[in-house]
């Protein structure tokens, strides 16, 4: 669910939820009676001190053979340690991690979202990796600030960076055309998306239900979209030191009002989307724009779309925007041994050979931005890494144990609340803000 | 004697008493405590429970799951009756309808679930398009508004069961001696006076089970709520279940969810013995 928590991302990340659903169900029935797989995974280690490490992580989309063929390359490379990948949807993972990590059957490294991270942590699931950073050894200096610092909660940190990726603006150039607009000038700011609202979104005569929409906004189990708007007029959900909530600040209104209006008022965006429904309308051609990380443009090139990627329009005062990262942690009922053989593995993953291959073939920027001119066969990532992209690339409530519950449980909610006209913003905003002070307080 | 009678009742025993009743015991006794799977359970006594009455989202919770029971349960019963009456005659094609209206009890839920999402999703969903079609339209799909989730789910949850309490329905049908319908018929009794007189009362014991087993499913509703809306939009479908499986696997507050469950637990205990004490009281036999 969970969901629940950013469902995980991209397709395959994010998976059509109801899929989710399934297997997440199918996941709770089985669980009770069965390990992961064959159960003798916790670090096996075979004749000759081999050690073979389970990895449990989300990949299954089309970056998932980006990932295998980097791991096999690591198994090659190598006798001492072993990495045997296991790949089950994000919603599963979620569910399993509680008891897997805690088990002796379980993995031993585990990728997850970083929004996640910090409620595990919290818990006492995962072991800080501290000394991976401090040994010279492990080439960490030149990894992205942003990757890095993701995983730290109360002072230490918990992770070592898979995969980082921003979001920005796909636009559909072949709606742009039809509403008579340049297909080559994607709106740079919230007043000339505005503008355009009313051209792209259209309604068939005699009926009050569009067929197709300016904007998809998912407000619920989706990768953030809507967050970044209350960044970008100087709000957001909560301050950068975790301590306040800034959900009933003026700003923060300001931002809610201007799209809750557009969405509710102008029909800019349907109300009630998923971000797997979203995927789909922009992946049919039924909305001209969607915000999305670098694992859609396979699937949107499948389907014929004619899109451009672009920096998603700037607010009134910023332009930054949502970045997300995927960190491999270390449950704490891993030895040292096994630590050290993961760590093996931690320095491959972050060479410059291994996220070469893995940018080219999944389309994310690779975590050594020198890495970027390098990538030929895919224009992808260096269009989502490139320098003033990350630079101003924020990530949503790192490092708060109850961030992924603030969002999911508080933030989205309230906003369904607002977009379907029950209550004003203000007064939604203003209870929902103090839902969120006393999720921060309890952390402390 | 009472030897081989324990002997006999070993096995659903053990399966009982490792199943059922000692997962309630634990939970009762990890409802009073602070507890994450992980580190050990820490004693609070009955702050959970302090807090659970305080706590809007256990109300919400709570209130849905009423209305759903409420919504759902007579439907159920009566919808499951009237079928049996219906299929209990002669007609052409009479298996094949049985079949139908069983079929979905056999299927998972969970799978029902994702169908019926695509059948109401407001964009490709045909069920969408019908009601459209006659002009209901809602513009953001039955699922995520916020008028219509809760029915959407109940309906499902109805449609599901049905066709179960139907066939159990057939069988009391069937066990009704002819005799008594034809002497009734005989003393000028008209189809209302014998369902009224003579069918309903001696399907009282199945009635009874019936809307207890009714009853009890829709305070449990979790399965297509979970796949169909998440208990969104804003938890205008969340139920207690929902609500026990987002603090404890979500939250990780399995102490402050297992509260939740013995609350619930409790709410059904009563339920079922004010039905039972009902049902009683009207039991008839010829």
């Amino acid at each position: 669910m969970t969901s629940q928590h950013s469902t995980g991302r991209g397709p395959g990340r994010r998976i059509p939820l109801l899929a989710a659903a399934a297997t997440g169900i199918l996941a709770l029935a089985l669980s009770g009676c069965t390990g992961q797989g064959t159960s003798t995974s916790n670090s096996d280690t075979g004749s000759g001190g081999k050690i073979t490490l389970t990895f449990w992580n989300g990949q299954t989309g089309p970056d998932g053979p980006a990932m295998n063929k980097v791991i096999d390359a690591f198994n090659k490379s190598q006798s001492k340690v072993a990495v045997k990948s296991v790949t089950m949807p994000w919603d599963t993972l979620y569910q399993k991690l509680l008891t897997g990590a805690a088990s002796k059957g379980g993995p031993d490294i585990v990728a997850l979202d970083f929004t996640q991270l910090p409620k595990y942590a919290s818990q006492g699931l995962f072991q800080p990796l501290d000394d991976y950073y401090k040994d010279s050894a492990h080439d960490t200096d030149t990894l992205p600030k942003a990757a890095t610092t993701a995983s730290v909660y109360d002072g230490k940190n918990y992770g070592v960076p898979f995969d980082i990726a921003t979001t920005m603006m796909y636009y559909n150039k072949t709606l742009f055309k039809q509403a008579g607009l340049d297909p080559d000038k994607p709106p740079t700011t919230w007043d000339e998306f505005a503008a355009m609202v009313p051209k792209l979104t259209k309604t068939p005569a005699g009926s009050s239900k569009p067929d197709q929409y300016a904007i998809a906004l998912a407000d619920n189990n989706t990768v953030d979209m809507y967050p970044q708007f209350l960044w970008n007029t100087g709000g957001g959900i909560v301050s950068e030191d975790n301590k306040k909530s800034l959900l009933d600040s003026p700003e923060t209104l300001k931002a809610l009002d201007f799209w809750v209006d557009l969405v509710k008022n102008k029909q800019a965006s349907p109300i009630g989307l998923s971000g797997a429904d979203a995927d789909k309308l922009f992946n049919s051609g039924k909305a001209a724009i969607e915000i999305n990380g670098p694992w859609a443009t396979t699937g949107y090139k499948d389907a014929g779309i004619d899109f451009g990627v672009t920096r998603p329009f700037a607010g009134p005062d910023g332009n930054a925007l949502l970045a997300s990262v995927e960190t491999m942690a270390l449950p704490a009922k891993d030895d040292d041994a096994t630590k050290q053989a993961a760590y093996k593995f931690f320095d491959y993953w972050t060479s410059n050979d291994a996220q070469l291959t893995w940018a080219e073939g999944s389309g994310f920027p690779p975590l050594r931005s020198d890495d970027n001119a390098k990538i030929t066969g895919n224009p992808y990532p260096a269009i989502f890494g490139a320098k003033d992209v990350v630079d101003d690339s924020r990530l949503l409530n790192p490092g708060i144990a109850s961030g992924a519950t603030i969002v999911n449980d508080v933030f989205y909610p309230s906003l369904q609340k607002a977009l379907n006209g029950d209550g004003s913003v203000e007064e939604i905003f203003t209870a929902a803000s103090k839902e969120v002070q006393a999720d921060l307080d309890k952390d402390k | 004697m009472t030897r081989t009678a324990w002997l006999f009742l070993t096995p659903s025993l053990v399966v009982l008493i490792a199943f059922t009743v000692y997962p309630m015991i634990q939970a009762g006794y990890l409802s009073l405590t602070n507890y994450n799977l992980i580190r050990a359970a820490q004693w609070v006594g009955f702050a959970n429970y302090r807090q659970l009455f305080a706590d809007p989202a256990f109300w919400n919770a709570f209130e849905n799951t009423v209305i759903y029971a409420v919504g759902v349960t007579p439907v159920t019963v009566v919808l499951a009756l009237l079928l049996a009456i219906f299929l209990n005659r002669q007609f052409v094609g009479r298996g094949f309808v049985r079949t139908a209206i069983f079929l979905p009890f056999i299927v998972s839920l969970g799978i029902i679930a994702i169908a019926w999402s695509f059948l109401l999703d407001p964009n490709i969903g045909l069920v969408s398009y019908w009601l459209g079609k006659v002009g209901l339209v809602s513009k953001q799909g039955l699922l995520s508004d916020p008028h219509w989730a809760l029915p959407a789910v109940m309906f499902v949850g109805v449609w599901k069961n049905v066709g179960f309490y139907m066939v159990m329905y057939l069988a009391g049908l069937q066990s009704i001696p002819g005799d008594l319908q034809e002497a009734a018929r005989l003393d000028g009794a008209n189809a209302w006076q014998r369902f009224r007189s003579v069918t309903l009362p001696l399907l009282s014991n199945q009635t009874m089970l019936v809307s207890v087993m009714a009853l009890i499913a829709s305070l449990q509703a979790f399965d297509q709520i979970y796949v169909m809306t998440h208990g969104g939009p804003f938890f205008r479908t969340e139920t207690l279940v929902m609500l026990i499986y987002r603090e404890g696997f979500q939250n990780l507050q399995f102490g402050y969810a297992s509260a939740i469950s013995w609350v619930l637990l409790i709410f059904v205990f009563l339920l079922s013995i004010l039905q039972f004490g009902y049902f009683q009281r009207r039991q008839v036999r010829y």
